[in-house]
Order: C-alpha cells, then structure tokens, then sequence
C-alpha cells in the first residue's frame, strides 16, 4: 500500500497532535469524573464497573439538595437581574451616553478585576451597614450580580453595537408607541444577546464559590458543599456532584450551540448574508 | 389654511442652526420636494415633521393641529427611508400589515388593505418573503407599500431613491408620482438630486445652510431662479462673470473679453459685478463666421469633447475665458472634435445675479 506523503506532512501532524493534546488536557478530567461517578470502582473506573449507587447517594443526601436548591436560586436571579440591568446600560451606553461611552463602559466592566474574595468581603460589609441585609440569600445574589453585570455588558453589547436603532424611528412612524416598538422590533432582534448573556451570567453564578461564601456563611450552595465535603477527604458523592454540575453547564452550552447552529439566534455572531438586512 | 404648517421652524445642534426659521404651508394634494446638497438640513426639517425631531423653536401644524408637542406615534404620518429600514424579524406581510395593526385595524381590513398595496406595488408572490431575500428595488417598494397602506395624513420621503440604480429610479419616481395623486395626500420628498424634484413635484423648496432659498413650482425654480445658489444647483448652467456696463431696456455686460446682453433687472447699478447664468441647453451653436465676434452674447470657441446623451450632446466648448457647455438635440446638426464653433443665446435666458464676494 502506498502512502500518499502529501496527505501527510509532518506540520499537518504536529498540528493534529497539538489539537488532540489541547483537547485531551481539557476535557480529559471531567471525562474521568464522569466515569467515576457512574462506576463501582470509583477510585479506578478503567473500565468502569457501571452503577447508579453513587447517584443514588448524592441525591438522598438532603444537604446536597438543599445547596442546589440555593445555587439554582442564586443563578437564576442573579442572571435575571444582571442581563435587565446589563441590557437597560448597554442600551443607554450606545444612544445616550455620546463621547463619554469609553468612560462609561470601563467602569461597568472594571468588576471584572477585582478579586472575588474580595468583592464578596466588600458586598457583605456593604451589604450589612447599608442595605440592612445580613448574610443572606437575597445578599448572595445582588453581590453575585456585581461580576455576572460586567460579563452581561460586555455580551449584550456585541449584539447591540451592530443594531439599526433608525429600526426604531421607522416603528415609531408607523403608529407603535415606544413600549410597543421594543416588544415589537428591538426586543425581537437583540434576543439572542440577552439569551446568552442569561445563560453565562446563570452559569458564573450557579458556580460561584467565593462571593457565595463570603455571604451565606454556613447555607450552603453546591460549590460550598463540595469544598466543605474536601475536610472529610474526597468521597464519591463529590465525583457525582461535579459530574451533575457539569451536565447541566454542558447543556446549557448545547442549547445555546444548537440555536446557533439552526440559525435561530446568533449570539452577536451574524452571518454575512444577513448582514445587510439590519 | 394649508394643509400642512411650518412656522417658524429651527432646530439647533449645539452651536450650529441645522433648520433656521422655516415657515411653510403646503396644500393637501402637493408633492413637495425640498431639494438641497447634503448636510443642509432638509433630512432634519423632514424628521421634524415626523416629530422624530423636536424643534428648537416653532410650531408644526397638520390638518390644523399642532403637532409640535407629538411623539412620532400620535401624528398620524408614514415615512419611507433612504435605507429602506424594512423590519428584519418580518416577512413582507407582516411589515406592511404593521402600521394597520398599530392603528387596530381589524383583521379583514388589515388583509384588504395589504391586499391592495399588494397589487399596486407588484409585490404579488412575495408576501412571506423576509426583507434580506429580496433585492434592492423590491424592498424599496416594500417600503413605500408600508408609507401608503395605512393611508397617512401625508408621507414623508428620505431620499428613497437614492440606493437603487438609474434605470430603477426613474421606474420608481413614476410610479411613485401616480401614487401620490391617485391617493390625494401630500408628499414630502427629501433629495438632493434635482431630476427626481423636478419630475415629480408641483413645488420645489430649495434648502441651504438650514434656511428655504425659494419655494416655489417647479417650473419657476427652473425658468427663473431667484438666487445664484439656485442658478448654479438646479439645471446646469455655465456662468460668466461680467460688470454692469449700461443699456436701458437690456443690460450690456463686460466680461474677459464676452459681451453678454440680459434683460433689465431692478436693482443692479452701473458697474457692479454680477454673475450671469446661461443654462447648458439655452446655448446654441453655429459654424464659426469670421468678423462676427463683437455681437452680443456670442462666443467664439472650438468644440473640445463631444458627449453622447442619447438624445442629446453635450458639446465642451473652449473659449478663451475658459470652458463653456452647449448641450443640443441630436436631431440638429452636429458639430465634429476641433470644429471652430460660435455659441450663442436670447439675452431672455440670462439669469443675473449680484457678486457679493469676489470669486464666488
């Protein structure tokens, strides 16, 4: 058999090797957690002996159930409230805030750099002297919605730079009061943006562990429950847990992916033939 | 009381005045264009009336309201925009279905009335299209089926001719002209090029630097401009620049070596500078005879480049003060490259104007 050395050329390998390694070092543990949490031999799973007991286990455990309850409370209020305010802001950045924007824009993603530790120790104290709000749930998600806010800013704005804001002076002309012209044509149009930034913004603060913490003391979400399950070495509920939290990140993404895919939404991403339309 | 009522209109731009007291009334059943260069604020004064402007000073009147204090959606007018501005998330239908919805229309209403610009417009076959599956001339008439169906008190045009090409737009501005008078309400037409105002207006108000030069018929914008400005930008014309030398009934003019004769106008003294106009058709031509050259408004000259217009030529004629252009039907007798010529004209087709700053 002769091989055509054209298809094989040592660059091409070492690109292919390189893709392959990246991949590898990336999803490689979570696969292994993967496998472990769905496996008897859990320490080991190669290969896996399959069971569910560990699933089991995790979910019967009622501390667990309760951290999820939290964190899902934590992430999707957090999400809802950074993606209306990030939306309101980009709004006002791009039609009224003239040449100031740059300024303006900076010190809405300057949280973006401050160290969680600390925006949760700042958030709790502020919090506390000024809001009246103790450690609390309801202190956990407005101090979670200070860092998701930046990240929300910067993904509704790519969507919102490239939009015609004369689409709304054409609504208007034609009788739609200004409520009805976002339901009816901006609203419609910059969707995506909005999604997206909801599902990144739900996710940080689904995960968040830091600013979590420093707030909620001993109520526990899933990433406090599985730091604070590491003093008791880790156990097998933790691989089960990690493997949950993944699956639903993953599907998330897979939801967002798929709209991209099918054209339904574009994230900020627009193809070039429906460019010129907008 | 007319129709529709700018008194008084400004609207300032930090220190710049981009409408500088405006007044206007137009007539229900007028086709308006307000003509002007870009950047002289007809595209403002456009807006204004839309009420997508507020203005700095003045009022806006339709159908005897003031509307000055309206938002957009309360006064009833339809626009179509340069760029067309077709709702993207929508098919054909439903952007033209749009403003009927807006004024609750209902659903069997909304269905005729799109069903009837359908038809008017040629638009047949392409109501669940979406804006970017449809080519350039297409979506302009989307776009204008979107200004007629809800029957506004009047339409407003941004240049809405402006992206499509000749052939197209000369369909267009027939078309849209008949819309215009088979509907009976005004149009307001923004442009900055004077063959669509003058083929479709019954007025044209010539804007500059934010102010109405003259608004008055077509007709009369052309024939007798009633500054330079409008000389120079409506038609195309050659200009001299010559002193008052005398005469009674008609003036006699001095220029570099150009004797121009014009009818008597009040107000130019002995002397002073002017700037004549002759429009490019207005100048006639004829083989060069020798001894001729002291008549007035005669003018030697060679025959630089001739160009094609279909039906007309346009001859680039030089002369010893510069160049000069003669544009003729094809149908009179042609003159060759190099052929030495004598351009002549009616001293009735000698626009005047006073010379206010030198060179200008």
């Amino acid at each position: 058999m002769s091989m055509k050395l054209g298809k094989w050329k040592p660059g091409k390998i070492a690109l292919l090797a390189t893709v392959a390694v990246s991949y590898l070092f990336l999803y490689l543990p979570v696969v292994h957690i993967g496998l472990a949490s769905f496996a008897r031999n859990s320490n080991f799973p190669y290969p896996p002996k399959w069971s569910l007991d560990i699933m089991t286990r995790l979910l019967s455990n009622s501390l667990y159930q309760t951290a999820l309850g939290n964190s899902l409370l934590i992430g999707v209020f957090a999400a809802l409230l950074s993606t209306a305010l990030a939306g309101l802001a980009t709004i006002g950045l791009l039609r009224h805030a003239g040449r100031r924007a740059p300024v303006y824009l900076a010190l809405f993603i300057a949280p973006l750099f401050v160290a969680e530790v600390l925006l949760g120790i700042s958030s709790l104290i502020f919090n506390g002297l000024f809001l009246g709000l103790q450690g609390n749930i309801v202190s956990a998600i407005l101090a979670n919605v200070v860092h998701c806010f930046s990240y929300a800013v910067l993904i509704i704005a790519t969507q919102l730079y490239r939009y015609d804001w004369r689409l709304d002076d054409a609504a208007m002309v034609f009788g739609a009061s200004p409520a009805r012209t976002f339901f009816e044509v901006t609203l419609p149009l910059i969707w995506p943006g909005l999604l997206g930034a909801f599902i990144v913004t739900f996710i940080m603060a689904f995960n968040n562990l830091e600013i979590s913490f420093y707030l909620l003391g001993a109520t526990p979400t899933l990433p406090s429950a599985a730091w604070g399950a590491l003093r008791y070495g880790v156990k097998p509920e933790l691989y089960a847990l990690a493997t949950c939290v993944n699956l639903i990140v993953f599907t998330l993404l897979a939801v967002m992916f798929v709209l991209m895919m099918t054209g339904a939404a574009t994230f900020g991403h627009r193809p070039e033939r429906e460019r010129s339309a907008v | 009381m007319a129709y529709i009522h700018l008194d008084g209109v400004s609207r300032q731009y930090g220190s710049v005045w981009a409408v500088d007291r405006v007044n206007m009334a137009i007539e229900k059943h007028e086709f308006v264009s307000l003509l002007g260069p870009s950047g002289s604020g007809k595209t403002t004064l456009l807006r204004i009336i839309a009420g997508l402007e507020r203005p700095t000073q003045g009022r806006v009147l339709i159908d005897g309201e003031d509307v000055t204090e309206l938002p957009p959606h309360k006064r009833g007018v339809a626009m179509v925009f340069q760029e067309f501005l077709l709702f993207p998330h929508r098919t054909v239908y439903e952007n033209l279905a749009f403003p009927l919805r807006m004024l609750k229309l209902p659903k069997g209403e909304i269905e005729a009335r799109v069903e009837w610009v359908v038809g008017i417009l040629a638009l047949r076959g392409l109501e669940t299209r979406y804006p970017n599956q449809l080519s350039g001339g297409q979506q302009q008439r989307v776009a204008l089926g979107r200004g007629l169906v809800g029957r506004p008190k009047v339409l407003l045009l941004d240049e809405p001719l402006a992206n499509l090409d000749r052939e197209l737009r000369q369909e267009m501005e027939v078309e849209i002209r008949k819309h215009q008078t088979g509907l009976g309400i005004p149009f307001v037409y923004v442009t900055h090029n004077q063959e669509e105002a003058l083929s479709m207006s019954d007025r044209i108000a010539v804007v500059r630097g934010g102010r109405i030069e003259d608004f008055a018929s077509r007709a009369d914008i052309y024939d007798r401009p009633k500054t330079a400005f409008i000389a120079q930008f409506v038609g195309r014309s050659s200009r001299f620049e010559a002193i008052v030398a005398g005469g009674d009934r008609r003036l006699a003019l001095r220029g570099d070596g150009i004797l121009i004769e014009a009818e008597s106008q009040p107000g130019l003294a002995l002397g002073e500078r002017v700037a004549a106009y002759v429009k490019n058709e207005k100048v006639r031509l004829k083989p060069a005879e020798p001894g001729g050259a002291d008549a007035p408004n005669a003018l030697p000259a060679t025959v630089r480049h001739v160009i094609l217009r279909g039906a007309y030529a346009e001859y680039v004629l030089g002369w010893s003060g510069g160049e000069l252009i003669a544009s003729r039907p094809r149908s009179e007798a042609e003159f060759a490259e190099g052929a030495a010529v004598t351009a002549f004209w009616n001293a009735a087709d000698v626009d005047l104007f006073p010379v206010s700053e030198p060179g200008r």
